[in-house]
């Protein structure tokens, strides 16, 4: 290389100078090759110190910069800001950190000297490798696409709109709606009806920047952030496909029941007044709860957790809906006997345990159970239960049940539609949990509402709001998209086309090219994990300012 | 309808700048908007950064927040006041007036670069209300080892030299190398003009001192959650080691949840699970230990709590359900006597008693309620327009709120909400 590096010791204050012998640190370095200029500061983060480094930059012509200062954490980005600012491209900069890893960590001054000198020395060898990179700048459409007419995806698609967004909706059946649609009273407590879903039935149909498909599904996506390409199908008119762009896509697919004939604990089938949540639910909608007999139930059992073993989670709603149906019988038949079988109340929500209370006023009877059996039989419906150990069992006219929240049908064909993994319990999995619960790892795809798992009706509009908000400040219309620069790349003629890379990438950046036998990287995709760099058993896979000389480099002289 | 599309809808006040309100305020930020993020403490985080481990992966609570925290500090179009409170608010949707009292911190933001030389000389000690008392601080300090802002504020209270006590004690400008810290800062009063306003304050914990059977405070070894969340934390008082307040080793522990529940009349629904993460901390620091968990309901919602529960289920630890209970003292031992759901009665000796407490509005709700015009539901959280539809709405138009302001909930519910709030103000505003 014939670069001129320069090489600027930062004081910080006392914190540097005092524990780090800084005159003896620049006399070992300044001899290295290529270091053109080597020199200290009282304080290089501060406005002087900013300005004396820029006028550096500028004045001694330097190819390549290594600051000796503290943390990149801290003034990283200070420091690439000054060479961009003097012209210096700010990926030939390298920040070596010694304070917090030699002044603060070693009370030997000496000891901590000649640390700070091997350190300084790996960012010089290393930052002579660093090569320059530019960053790019893509348009982005700012219009969205929005799997699933339930209630997430409209509550989605209005809020987008809202800010004057396209928003194509696309959903399966012929109706808007979804599950809560189904629904007699939402959130009972609040005398919340259905009519207010009605109402953003009605207000996303008119809504002028939204196009509402029905009867149509999502046939194929291609594309990243800012550029999708997607097919869909139509099943209304054969199969009619057209193909639509946007910046983003919402996954609004929502869930599906556990079927309790897949254990033969629930008597589903045995008796047709063992019922479903959702059947006993639109039987109260159509205004009558009777048995099939057509006569007056005497005795309901609700029967909790239906599914939940064989599932391994808790749905986390059922428990407040049974409440709203011990409340629905209590209100229709007064002297109706009513019992509850659970095995934990889950009432996470404030103003549930109210609730559970008023329904124990009403007379309602609960039973804590660790093992429940409802048995159909021709004369009427056995619920068997152990509770401390002990076996007991009550007749009863009808039966409802709770089954878990499952996967909707389709969520692993979107999931391999849209390069999006799916968690242990097969829904979609965020790309973390706690700090980013609504994103996937493809950027520019968001999930909203019980896609991802379990959750009430608030949940799911907060989540799909959600969605909303990520995408407004991620996908602004006439602002471009600047994509990751230290991406990983794939030198064509070591690739031995082993696809090793492809099961390895979280974020569905790289693709097979069959023609040629190889893997490619959409950088536009790639967020530099390094991933891939690891997995090649043939090296071909670099990752921009990760490479083997400048790591290898960097390492060597640290060590040596 | 005009006053939306002048200037000052491009401006949003968040208050509290926890996991919440650092969501909101770096995703309005980023989305062009101008943001003036009001924080009463000398730094940002909120509670999470108390937290050595978040369920369900056991990650490191700081590791994750403090990029966020870096984030929010660094972001330009975000406008910090530290140590600041809401004085007044005026007008409407679009158009609001708003006062903040801003604390003097005594050390300048700009000048200091947290090297700590300032703390050694303080004579001043006083309990650290971060660390829950558990250690002392000096009047000028951070809350914590890699507390952000990672630069301390003085106490006019407690500091000789601004207490007048001592007025020529100067120990810590002394000690400073950097010209930081100036006696001479005044409490300001800014007055800012926003479109919207967003409330993300947070929640306090239920008092377990107003619960004599718990015995807290009578018993040494009985701990709050909290405070064995900074017991546990490597940068808390004991750098993670679990040493007892009277020193006693640890071989057996009972944690009890649902503290404050009846009281409250609601489930705070994070409380199970974190008291089963407490498990999982015994496991790698009293491996030994013989763990019981005390509980009412176990309230696992979700798709992946169910697995953290019996992850964490194994031969030294016992999940026992209870209607009744009590902490005694027997013989120099804590003992947990209680009765099951059955009528049975039975008991189970501690050397450390772990309560978990109910998640309660914060203090200030009533006043901020006041000062926003804004209801308070009859728990006296925030409340919000239509709870089923409308979750993060208040019946304002214009203010929102958010996290646990609004209920208890966990840190990716409260994060879900900030996104949304965010998600409504760009809809309604733009």
């Amino acid at each position: 290389m014939n670069g001129q590096i320069g090489v600027y010791v930062c004081e910080c204050g006392p914190n540097i100078k005092d524990r780090i012998d800084i005159d003896k640190v620049l006399e070992e370095i300044s001899s290295i090759e290529n270091v053109k200029i080597a020199k200290r500061s009282p304080l290089l983060c501060s406005v002087d110190g900013k300005k004396f480094l820029a006028e550096e930059i500028k004045k001694e012509e330097l190819t390549h910069l290594v600051v000796a200062a503290c943390s990149p954490r801290d003034h990283e980005k200070t420091f690439m800001n000054v060479c961009e600012e003097s012209g210096l491209n700010p990926y030939l900069f390298q920040l070596v950190n010694i304070r917090e890893h030699c002044a603060w960590m070693i009370s030997d001054k000496d000891a901590a000297t000649s640390k700070a000198i091997k350190y300084i020395r790996a960012g010089i060898k290393r930052v002579a490798f660093h090569e320059s990179l530019e960053k790019k700048q893509l348009e982005g459409n700012p219009d969205v696409l929005v799997i699933g007419g339930g209630i997430a995806g409209l509550e989605t698609s209005l809020s987008l709109a809202g800010a004057k967004r396209r928003v194509h909706l696309v959903e399966k059946t012929e109706f808007l709606g979804g599950m809560a649609a189904r629904l007699t009273q939402l959130l009972p407590q609040q005398g919340s009806k259905l009519s207010l879903i009605k109402e953003k039935i009605e207000q996303v149909k008119k809504h002028q920047q939204i196009n509402v498909l029905t009867s149509c599904e999502v046939a194929d996506v291609r594309g990243f952030l800012g550029n999708f390409e997607v097919v869909l199908k139509s099943n209304a008119n054969g199969s009619e496909e057209r193909e639509i762009q946007v910046g983003a896509i919402v996954v609004a697919t929502g869930f599906g029941l556990f079927d309790p004939q897949r254990s033969s604990d629930y008597g589903y089938g045995e008796n047709d007044n063992i019922l479903t949540a959702l059947e006993f639910e639109e039987q109260v909608g159509s205004g009558k709860v009777l048995l099939k007999n057509g006569k007056k139930p005497k005795s309901v059992a609700l029967v909790h957790c239906v599914g939940r073993k064989e599932r391994g989670y808790c749905s986390k709603v059922c428990c407040l809906y049974m409440l709203k149906f011990a409340h629905y019988l209590k209100d229709a038949f007064s002297d109706l006997d009513v019992t509850e079988f659970y095995v934990d109340l889950c009432l996470p929500h404030k103003t549930d345990q109210e609730y559970f209370e008023e329904a124990k006023n009403k007379g309602i009877r609960f039973i804590r159970t660790e093992e429940v059996k409802v048995k159909g039989k021709k004369e009427g419906i056995e619920v068997e239960y152990r509770t401390d150990g002990k076996t007991d069992a009550i007749q009863v006219d009808m039966a409802v049940l709770a089954p878990a929240m499952i996967p909707s049908e389709d969520t692993s064909k979107l999931a391999s539609m849209l390069n999006i993994p799916l968690d242990r319990t097969g829904f979609f999995k965020e790309v973390h949990e706690i700090l980013d619960p609504i994103s996937t790892p493809i950027e520019g795809v968001y999930t909203a509402g019980c896609a991802l798992g379990p959750k009430n009706i608030p949940e799911s509009i907060v989540q799909s709001q959600a969605t909303s908000g990520k995408i407004f400040s991620s996908l602004i219309p006439g602002k471009k998209i600047e994509p990751e620069v230290k991406v990983s790349i794939i030198r064509e003629e070591f690739c031995t086309g082993c696809q090793t890379c492809l099961s390895v990438c979280f974020y569905g950046a790289i693709s097979f090219d069959p023609v040629k036998g190889i893997s490619r990287v959409n950088e536009a995709i790639c967020r530099g994990c390094g991933s891939c760099v690891g997995s090649c058993p043939s090296g071909a896979i670099r990752s921009k300012h990760y490479t083997y000389p400048q790591l290898y480099r960097e390492v060597l002289e640290a060590l040596r | 309808m005009k006053a939306r599309t002048e200037m000052k809808k491009q401006n949003v006040l968040v208050i509290g700048a926890g996991v919440a309100g650092m969501e909101a305020s770096l995703l309005l930020a980023n989305a062009g908007m101008k943001v003036f993020l009001v924080e009463k403490d000398s730094l940002i985080g909120g509670k999470t950064i108390k937290f050595e481990e978040v369920y369900p992966n056991m990650e490191c609570a700081t590791c994750m927040i403090a990029p966020k925290q870096q984030d929010v500090l660094q972001n330009e179009n975000i406008e910090m006041y530290l140590l600041s409170d809401l004085g007044k608010v005026q007008g409407s949707a679009g158009n609001f007036k708003v006062t903040v009292n801003k604390k003097a911190r005594y050390v300048s933001l700009t000048n200091c670069i947290g090297c700590g030389a300032c703390y050694e000389p303080c004579p001043v000690s006083l309990d650290n209300e971060f660390e829950e008392g558990l250690s002392k601080k000096k009047a000028i300090a951070v809350a914590c080892p890699g507390a952000l802002p990672n630069i301390p504020a003085i106490d006019p209270e407690n500091c000789l030299h601004l207490n007048g006590k001592k007025k020529e004690c100067k120990a810590c400008q002394e000690a400073c190398m950097f010209d930081a810290i100036d006696f001479t800062e005044k409490d300001e009063t800014i007055d800012i003009e926003v479109g919207a306003i967003l409330v993300a304050t947070g929640f306090d914990m239920f008092d377990v001192t107003a619960l004599a059977q718990y015995g807290y405070g009578k018993f040494p070894n009985v701990y709050t959650a909290m405070e064995f969340e900074r017991l546990y934390a490597q940068n808390g008082p004991t750098e993670g080691k679990l040493i007892l307040r009277d020193d006693r080793a640890l071989k057996s522990i009972g944690i009890i949840h649902c503290v404050g529940r009846g009281e409250q009349g609601y489930c705070s629904g994070v409380c199970c699970m974190y008291s089963v993460k407490f498990a999982h901390f015994f496991k790698h620091k009293a491996t030994e230990a013989k763990i019981c968990q005390f509980y009412k309901d176990l309230c696992i919602p979700g798709k992946s709590h169910q697995r953290f529960y019996e992850d964490a289920h194994d031969k030294e630890v016992a999940f026992i359900h209870y209607e009744d209970i009590q902490v005694e003292e027997l013989k120099g031992n804590l003992q947990i006597s209680y009765e099951d759901g059955n009528g049975k009665k039975d008991s189970f000796k501690a050397d450390m008693v772990v309560l978990s407490p109910a998640m309660v509005p914060r203090k200030e709700t009533e006043r901020l309620a006041k000062t926003l015009g804004i209801s308070q539901d009859k728990r006296g959280f925030f409340s919000t327009q239509n709870e089923q539809l409308s979750p993060v709405t208040t019946e304002k138009e214009g203010i929102f709120v958010i996290g646990c302001a609004e209920g208890p909930k966990d840190i990716p519910d409260s994060i879900a909400q900030a996104e949304a709030a965010v998600g409504k103000i760009l809809s309604s505003f733009q």
